[in-house]
C-alpha cells in the first residue's frame, strides 16, 4: 500500500502544489489529471523519490521510503515519460538487458507471446533508432511485464498508441489489479477502468 | 545475488554499446596519432629534441584525447533516464559509478596501449622509456577516466558550455602530468619512489571519484 501524506513540492519559489495526500490500498488505480504544465510529471517524480517533496512523506507498507528505498524499488516499476530503451541496441537486446538488470523469471513463451501481441516481433532484430515513436513507447512498456513488480506508477502511458493497443493496455491494467496489484498513471484520456479514482491536479495547484 | 546479475547486465551493455559505436573509440586513436604528427610537422625532424619532450607530447595527447571522450559517460544515460533506472533495480548511484568507470577506462583508455608504442616511435623514443611509458599509463589512465567522470557528472545540467568540461580536466591533471612526465628524466634512484606517488594519485582519485560523481549526478536528478 502506498501513502503519501501532505506532499508539497517548490521549484525554486514557485509552489507546484500542496498540500497532496493519496492512499493506493491494492486492487485499486489513481488516474491523475491536469492540463499541461501543471505538474504532472513532477508529481510522479516527486512520488519515486527522484526529487524531494519540500513538506510531506510518502510511505510503502507503512514504512517511510527515504529509509527503506531499495525496498521500495523492489516493489515499483515505474515507465517514465521519455525513452528508457537505448537506441543503438536492438528489441531483442534491449529486453535482455532489463531482464537480467531486473533478475525476471519471465518465460520465453510468454515474451513471444507478448511480442506478438504488440505485433513488434517482425522488429526483434532492429535496432530501437529505427523504430517509430508509438513502437518505442510500446517497447517501453514491455517492462512493466518483465519486472513483475506489485506498484505500477506510469507517466503517460497511452501517448502515441493506437486503439488496439490502448485496449491491450487497459485489459493489462485490469490483469494487474485483480492480481493485487496498484496503478498509479497519469494521462489526458479516461480509460473505462474499474476501482478507479481520479485526481485532478489543478485543485492542489497554487495557480 | 541480484546486485551481481545486474551489474553484469550493465557491463555487458556498456560492451555492446562500446561497439556498435567503436568508430568513436577509432576515431579519438586517430585524433592522438594525428596530434604526434602535428607536433612532428611543427617542430621539425630533430631527433634530439623529440626523444626529450616525446613524453611530455605523448601525456599532452592523452589528456586531449580523454576530453573528447567526457560526454560518452553519463549524459545518454542521464538524457534518458537510464541512470535512474539502474538505481531503481537496486545500486546505488555510487555503484553505477564505478561500473562506469571501469567499463569506460577499459574502451577508451586501454586501446591506447597499443598507439602509445607506436608513437613512441615515431617520436624516436628508446625502447627502454617505452616500458616506463607504459607503466606511468597503466597508473595513469584510471586517474584521467575518473577525471572525465567528474568533470562529465559536473556538466549534465550543462547543455551550452562544453569547453568547461575540458577545462575541469586540465586543471586536476596537473599533479598526473607532473610526476608521469618527470618519470623519465629522472636519475634510476628516483624511479620507484616517483611511481608510488602516482599510484598514490590513482588510489585517491579512485575513491573520491565515485562519490563525487553520484553527488553530481544526485544534484543533476534534482534539478532537471
Amino acid at each position: 500500500m502506498l501513502l503519501a501524506n501532505n506532499l508539497s513540492f517548490k521549484r525554486g519559489r514557485k509552489e507546484i502544489f500542496q498540500e497532496m495526500s493519496i492512499s493506493l490500498p491494492p486492487k485499486k488505480i489513481i488516474h491523475l489529471k491536469g492540463r499541461n504544465g501543471i505538474g504532472k510529471t513532477t508529481f510522479i517524480k516527486v512520488l519515486v523519490n527522484m526529487l524531494f517533496p519540500t513538506t510531506g512523506e510518502i510511505y510503502w507498507n507503512g514504512k517511510n521510503i527515504k529509509k527503506n528505498l531499495y525496498e521500495f524499488f523492489a516493489n515499483l516499476t515505474y515507465i517514465m515519460d521519455i525513452q528508457t530503451s537505448k537506441s543503438e541496441l536492438t528489441v531483442n537486446e534491449n529486453i535482455r538487458f532489463w531482464m537480467k538488470l531486473f533478475s525476471s523469471n519471465i518465460k520465453s513463451k510468454q515474451l513471444e507471446g507478448i511480442f506478438d501481441l504488440l505485433s513488434l516481433d517482425k522488429y526483434k532484430n532492429t535496432q530501437v533508432n529505427f523504430l517509430s515513436k508509438g513502437e518505442i513507447r510500446k517497447l517501453e512498456l514491455f517492462r512493466l511485464v518483465i519486472e513483475q513488480k506489485k506498484l505500477w506508477i506510469l507517466d503517460e502511458p497511452y501517448v502515441g498508441l493506437d486503439e488496439s493497443t490502448y485496449e491491450l493496455i487497459n485489459g493489462t491494467f485490469r490483469n494487474h489489479i485483480e492480481n493485487n496489484g496498484m496503478i498509479f498513471f497519469s494521462s489526458h484520456h479516461r480509460p473505462e477502468l474499474q476501482n478507479m479514482d481520479t485526481i485532478n491536479l489543478e485543485n492542489y495547484a497554487n495557480n | 545475488m541480484q546486485t551481481i546479475n545486474s551489474i553484469l547486465a550493465i557491463f555487458y551493455k556498456e560492451c555492446k554499446i562500446a561497439f556498435r559505436i567503436f568508430y568513436d573509440v577509432l576515431t579519438i586513436i586517430l585524433f592522438f596519432l594525428l596530434g604526434i604528427f602535428i607536433f612532428v610537422f611543427s617542430v621539425g625532424p630533430n631527433k634530439e629534441i623529440f626523444s626529450q619532450i616525446g613524453v611530455g607530447i605523448i601525456w599532452a595527447l592523452l589528456l586531449l584525447s580523454t576530453n573528447l571522450s567526457i560526454k560518452r559517460f553519463y549524459q545518454d544515460d542521464y538524457n534518458d533516464g537510464n541512470i535512474f533506472l539502474l538505481h531503481m533495480s537496486g545500486l546505488s548511484f555510487e555503484l553505477i559509478v564505478l561500473i562506469k568507470l571501469i567499463a569506460l577506462w577499459f574502451f577508451f583508455q586501454l586501446p591506447f596501449i597499443i598507439v602509445i608504442p607506436i608513437a613512441c616511435l615515431i617520436l624516436g623514443i628508446g625502447t627502454e622509456d617505452i616500458y616506463l611509458i607504459l607503466i606511468t599509463f597503466f597508473l595513469g589512465s584510471p586517474v584521467l577516466t575518473s577525471l572525465a567522470s567528474i568533470s562529465g557528472s559536473m556538466n549534465l545540467l550543462n547543455n551550452k558550455n562544453f569547453a568547461v568540461g575540458s577545462v575541469i580536466i586540465m586543471v586536476l591533471s596537473i599533479p598526473l602530468i607532473i610526476f608521469s612526465t618527470g618519470i623519465i628524466n629522472a636519475p634510476p634512484e628516483l624511479i620507484k619512489p616517483q611511481l608510488g606517488i602516482l599510484g598514490g594519485i590513482l588510489l585517491f582519485f579512485l575513491a573520491l571519484t565515485p562519490w563525487v560523481s553520484a553527488g553530481c549526478i544526485k544534484i543533476a536528478l534534482k534539478y532537471n
